[in-house]
């Protein structure tokens, strides 16, 4: 898996899926809707894809001492290591949000999304869905990409959208939390999230593996 | 124990049925694999590395099956083919400082020396080289890691009649040392040059599988060159 994640990181991928990972930053930027960062990274990752087409990347892991299932955990395995690199960055600008900054008026004065907890939560969500919708259809073909690409494309806009407009819904207010207030609701929420993107990356990644294996290549 | 033996293999496209294909391949001998284009060559090699899901059938390799030891019998076996570029845009020391992760027997000295006896310069990257040049990069990196078996499809295609002698010569001498060597190609010479054995495919089905000289005596007319006696057989098939 090592060797195969190193491939993947060496050969395979996009420069661009590494860059894209400072869209994270955005995390830090007032009356921006902060969540859209996380599609950004996601959008340095399709390129790694196209990427990889381009190079007959899948062929050439195919013929390297691997099951074909390894070829599907390697592409996984490296989509989770540039998530979580973003998500890392978000992680610590949401707990300097939380904390140096939580009195700061340009953030309190913030008309969408704060950073606190549930926004990571949101994050992990949208990263679920990528690896669902768009890794997970990729292996229905090998090469098809822009096809998953578009409707998760969707989906991440329409979850961005009611994220940041949810706390002024009735009741909801709670999930704009500045600082540690409602700390509890929010950190059930960030571990809400982090079930589901686990469960949608493990579903999709089970999928996948029987997808490619009756694939010809 | 044959080192590869493949048993009644299937496959089954809209236009195109591969038939109950079985052979199999004898250690350290030259197998040549000779069909037109579109006879079923290229997928009975990609059925036997599953690249393409078969239909029915078993491929295996050293006595172990292949689906479920993979990875095992990948490590021990070298595949090439024809003029595909892989990653177009890296330098062939970089792709070949990754695959040598992958091969526990990898050896760099076996690569420097076809490195050089190629003239290939591993600073280049395969866009920038010519087809010749990328079939002998590709098999370079099937050949690097003492593989026991080697499946080449349409290994001299796109090479200039210099590069292609050499090229089986290679073989031979790999041969020599104890490699078996299952090579595709629809160029009749590159069999009378050095296979031991000759397995023909025409319409998806395995119409001869012999020892060249049997071939030659079985199926070849007086005074007939090789290549004059396929093209009859052929017509004769359709």
């Amino acid at each position: 898996m090592r060797a195969l994640l190193y491939k993947e990181m060496r050969l395979a991928a996009s420069p661009l899926s590494y860059f894209f990972i400072a869209f994270a930053l955005m995390t830090l930027i007032p009356g921006y809707p902060i969540l859209c960062g996380v599609f950004f990274i996601t959008l340095g990752l399709f390129q790694s894809y196209q990427n990889g087409r381009e190079a007959n990347d899948i062929i050439y892991t195919a013929l390297l001492p691997v099951a074909k299932q390894d070829i599907v955990k390697g592409k996984y395995g490296f989509a989770l290591l540039i998530e979580l690199s973003g998500f890392g960055v978000m992680a610590l600008l949401t707990l300097l949000r939380m904390t140096v900054f939580s009195g700061s008026s340009i953030y309190r004065g913030n008309a969408l999304m704060n950073a606190n907890p549930f926004f990571l939560g949101m994050a992990l969500v949208i990263f679920g869905f990528f690896n669902l919708i768009f890794i997970g259809g990729y292996f229905k073909t090998g090469y098809q990409f822009a096809r998953y690409f578009v409707p998760y494309i969707i989906v991440a806009f329409v979850i961005i959208g009611i994220a940041e407009a949810l706390h002024y819904f009735p009741g909801m207010s709670p999930l704009n939390a500045f600082g540690f207030e409602h700390i509890l609701l929010q950190l059930g929420l960030l571990g809400a999230g982090a079930l589901i993107f686990a469960g949608m990356t493990y579903l999709s990644y089970r999928k996948a593996c029987a997808n490619f294996e009756l694939l010809d290549l | 124990m044959n080192t590869v033996s493949v048993t009644g293999l299937c496959k089954e496209y809209p236009e195109f049925r591969l038939r109950e294909v079985s052979f199999e391949l004898e250690p350290g001998k030259i197998t040549g694999f000779i069909g037109r284009n579109g006879a079923g060559k290229s997928t009975t090699i990609k059925a036997m590395l599953n690249l393409v899901h078969k239909s029915g059938g078993e491929v295996e390799y050293f006595g172990m099956p292949l689906i479920g030891n993979e990875a095992a019998i990948k490590r021990r076996i070298g595949y090439s083919t024809g003029t595909i570029g892989w990653y177009p845009r890296k330098t062939i020391r970089e792709i070949k400082n990754i695959t040598k992760n992958f091969y526990p027997n990898w050896d760099e000295e076996a690569y420097r020396k076809y490195l050089s006896l190629f003239d290939l310069d591993e600073s280049k990257k395969p866009i920038q080289l010519s087809e010749g040049m990328k079939v002998k990069c590709n098999l370079l990196l099937a050949i690097s890691h003492r593989a026991e078996v080697l499946i080449l499809d349409e290994p001299t295609s796109g090479l200039d009649p210099f590069s292609r002698d050499e090229l089986l010569e290679i073989f031979e001498k790999l041969r020599d040392e104890g490699t078996t060597i299952f090579f595709s190609t629809h160029i009749t010479s590159d069999i009378e040059k050095c296979a031991d054995n000759i397995i023909y495919i025409a319409g998806g089905e395995i119409r001869a599988n012999c020892p060249k000289a049997e071939f030659e005596e079985k199926f070849g007319n007086s005074g007939e060159t090789l290549e004059e006696t396929f093209l009859r057989l052929e017509r004769s098939f359709r």
